[in-house]
């Protein structure tokens, strides 16, 4: 018997659970209602720890199914997902400052720089930029004025204005 | 009726609901085109623009991405020999040959003409089954909703995983999502853990984008040097003329296969998540079984085409009448069109035919409507599809990423929608790598409210937990659920354990009970029909002498 990486999984789930029951004793005791608000979770919960310890168990007897990947490995194979998890927590982080318009085409023109070709030239920055712009000022248009939603303005472009 | 008919037909055909449907036909067919962008993303992404519009314009939009994406699958298959869907798989096994072999017209008519005949029959069922399925669903009381909607996660979790355990822990992550925030029966906020935003829970939309839409953009541009290529690089693909009339007429000759088929996909998608994934092996599968001339599969026969591409999209008719007439969605298109009609504050149940006519009519018109419109807009796609597949992956999932972003944000306008997505596309690419399925864990989002309401609704009216086991409904979903979770192993070992040989015959058996405690003679007459369909394998089994085929050895 040798942990797997599915081994690990089943841990963090088990201890997810322990972290959800504990929060479920401080759901608010009602004198009103046919069941309490903290049935229903703990029914489920008890069901997640119980799945949880089943595959804890069958993936201790089974064969890896899937290596634990080393740091440098983890980088590498996971770059552009890292890439657009980091632009993109950047880019909703800083909307009440840069709105949609800013920030989306922040992102999108960082994106694509980052995701796309090795060696960045003129060329390739500046037809990122187009896309960027016609993309994200097209949806910008077609959600203001066709479908009337009020996207995040940002503090900068109201400054501006 | 007729009124309600009429006023269906009014509004599917305005100008403008005919604008959006052949908009919404175009998107499916090219998104269910190109490799990688699945027939749920296209419909989740179709959402958005979908929440300004009054409910049956919006959903007519939908369906109409629902019928292109299944059809829409075909095209890069049958050119490229690279399924542009699931849904497809089994299209490219002779669609690819006959089409390389000089006849991709050919090719392309038999599958977009299957493609329309076996929707077309789906559609004529969908308007007869749905309202007799939702008459039955009226007898459904609070228990047996709670045990349908078990079947519906226990099938789902062991239909779309190989790892049943992993299955059935998504689905059940699923209802945890859904209990987070203010529950619907009390009003008392649940692990909110201190944060504001989270006391009202996660809006349903923001967490299924990000699940299915946002993770599977992220796994798409995973592999860096893929990412930069073109979406597909052939030189196979150029405009090609769909010979619609020689394709017509093979496919009449062929009539058997394709009602066969198309009421393969029917059932299927009314199987709660079994969809068009499944269904058009199946059908393949069936219809080598019954030809004359098996061999000839996966060399380019006609056969090959229409069993995939009728059953695809029968099985959207399928999932249709699940939704329309229990309110648990089929698949997890369904799904999202639930939420759609949530959205618009209508509660899909046994009482929304009766309840919304004309909203229920212009779903089946629109769904039949689609089909005429995807025939139409076939070649323009064809021609659309070889453009698109030009651009890079990763161009392409930059700016649907931001486009996800602005999506959700129009649902309620407030920047927490965006977090949630971003929260839950790292959770749904974390899930996808680590090999969990996300079909359960969406259902499990989506049937969470009404497992729990059932469930309060029970225990309120009696707290006498056998009623569970004693109803007929109940219990005949209790049944077919716990035969569900058996139902993968007997899948693997079939004809090679002992055990599998007594798996259907005691299925048959243990249904007789609830079929029995049914009202009507129809019910008890099917159930004891199926008690001599069980006694038939049992005695032919016993027969054989219970025979089973030796393991596979290692080195095979």
């Amino acid at each position: 018997m040798r942990m797997t990486r599915d081994s690990y999984v089943a841990l963090f789930l088990l201890a997810l659970c322990g972290v959800f029951f504990h929060a479920s004793f401080e759901i608010e005791v009602t004198n009103y209602g046919t069941i309490q608000s903290s049935l229903w979770p703990r029914v489920i919960l008890t069901a997640l720890t119980a799945m949880s310890a089943l595959f804890l168990v069958t993936s201790l007897r089974r064969p890896d199914d899937g290596p634990v990947v080393a740091a440098g490995g983890f980088f590498r194979r996971y770059r552009n997902a890292l890439w657009i998890f980091a632009l993109f927590f950047a880019f909703v982080a800083t909307l009440p400052v840069l709105g949609m318009l800013i920030g989306g085409f922040l992102f999108v023109f960082l994106a694509l720089s980052a995701l796309g070709p090795a060696r960045l030239a003129v060329r390739p920055l500046a037809i990122h930029g187009a896309i960027a712009a016609l993309a994200v000022g097209l949806m910008w248009a077609i959600f203001t004025f066709g479908l009337r939603v009020i996207l995040p303005e940002g503090e900068l472009l109201r400054g501006l204005v | 009726m007729i009124e309600h008919i009429l006023g269906a037909f009014g509004e599917i055909f305005a100008l403008g609901n005919l604008a959006l449907m052949t908009l919404g036909v175009t998107a499916g067919l090219i998104a269910g085109s190109i490799p990688g962008f699945t027939i749920t993303m296209a419909v989740v992404l179709t959402l958005p623009f979908t929440f300004g519009l009054p409910a049956i314009e919006g959903l007519a939009t939908m369906i109409g991405v629902f019928v292109g994406g299944l059809s829409g699958g075909l095209m890069s298959g049958m050119l490229t020999g690279i399924p542009g869907t699931p849904s497809s798989v089994a299209t490219t096994f002779d669609g690819f040959p006959l089409a390389r072999s000089g006849k991709p017209g050919l090719a392309l008519g038999l599958g977009v003409w299957s493609s329309f005949f076996g929707g077309i029959i789906s559609a004529v069922l969908l308007v007869t089954l749905a309202p007799s399925l939702a008459r039955v669903g009226l007898e459904f009381g609070p228990w047996d909703y709670f045990a349908l909607v078990l079947f519906a996660l226990t099938i789902t979790a062991s239909l779309s995983s190989d790892n049943l355990i992993k299955g059935i822990i998504a689905g059940v992550l699923g209802l945890l999502i859904a209990a987070i925030g203010e529950d619907e029966i009390n009003g008392v906020a649940r692990f909110s853990f201190g944060i504001e935003d989270l006391e009202s829970g996660f809006s349903f939309l923001p967490v299924l984008i990000g699940l299915f839409a946002f993770s599977q953009l992220l796994s798409d541009v995973q592999d860096v040097e893929k990412a930069r290529r073109p979406l597909m690089e052939t030189q196979a693909a150029k405009a090609v003329r769909i010979e619609h009339w020689r394709a017509i007429k093979t496919i009449l000759a062929r009539w058997v296969n394709l009602l066969r088929s198309s009421l393969i996909g029917v059932f299927t998608g009314v199987l709660p998540a079994a969809g068009g994934s499944i269904s058009n092996i199946l059908a393949y599968d069936q219809a080598k079984k019954a030809s004359k001339t098996p061999e000839a599969f996966g060399s380019g026969t006609p056969d090959g085409i229409i069993a995939p591409e009728a059953a695809n999209n029968a099985t959207a008719g399928g999932a249709l009448i699940t939704m329309m007439a229990l309110g648990i969605p089929g698949d997890i298109v369904t799904a999202v069109m639930l939420g759609a009609l949530l959205i618009h504050n209508v509660i899909p149940s046994p009482t929304f035919i009766g309840d919304n006519p004309e909203l229920a009519y212009a779903i089946f018109i629109a769904f039949f409507l689609a089909h005429f419109i995807m025939i139409g807009t076939q070649a323009f796609c064809l021609r659309a599809f070889l453009l698109v597949v030009r651009v890079p992956a990763y161009a392409l999932a930059t700016v649907i990423l931001v486009y996800c972003a602005i999506g959700v944000f129009a649902l309620n306008n407030i920047i927490w929608d965006i977090w949630v997505l971003f929260i839950f596309g790292v959770v749904g690419l974390i899930m996808r790598n680590l090999g969990f399925p996300l079909a359960p864990i969406i259902l499990g989002v989506v049937l969470g409210e009404v497992a729990e309401l059932n469930l309060s609704r029970a225990l309120a009216i009696s707290d006498d937990l056998s009623l569970f086991v004693n109803r007929p409904w109940s219990l005949f979903f209790l049944i077919i659920a716990a035969f569900s979770l058996v139902f993968p192993w007997y899948q693997k070992h079939r004809g090679r354990h002992p055990l599998t040989l007594v798996f259907l015959p005691l299925l048959c058996l243990a249904l007789i009970t609830p079929l029995v405690m049914m009202n009507g003679w129809f019910r008890p007459t099917l159930g004891a029909g199926l008690g001599l369909f069980a006694m038939f394998l049992l005695i032919r089994q016993t027969r054989r002498g219970w025979r089973v085929e030796p393991p596979p050895s290692p080195g095979a």
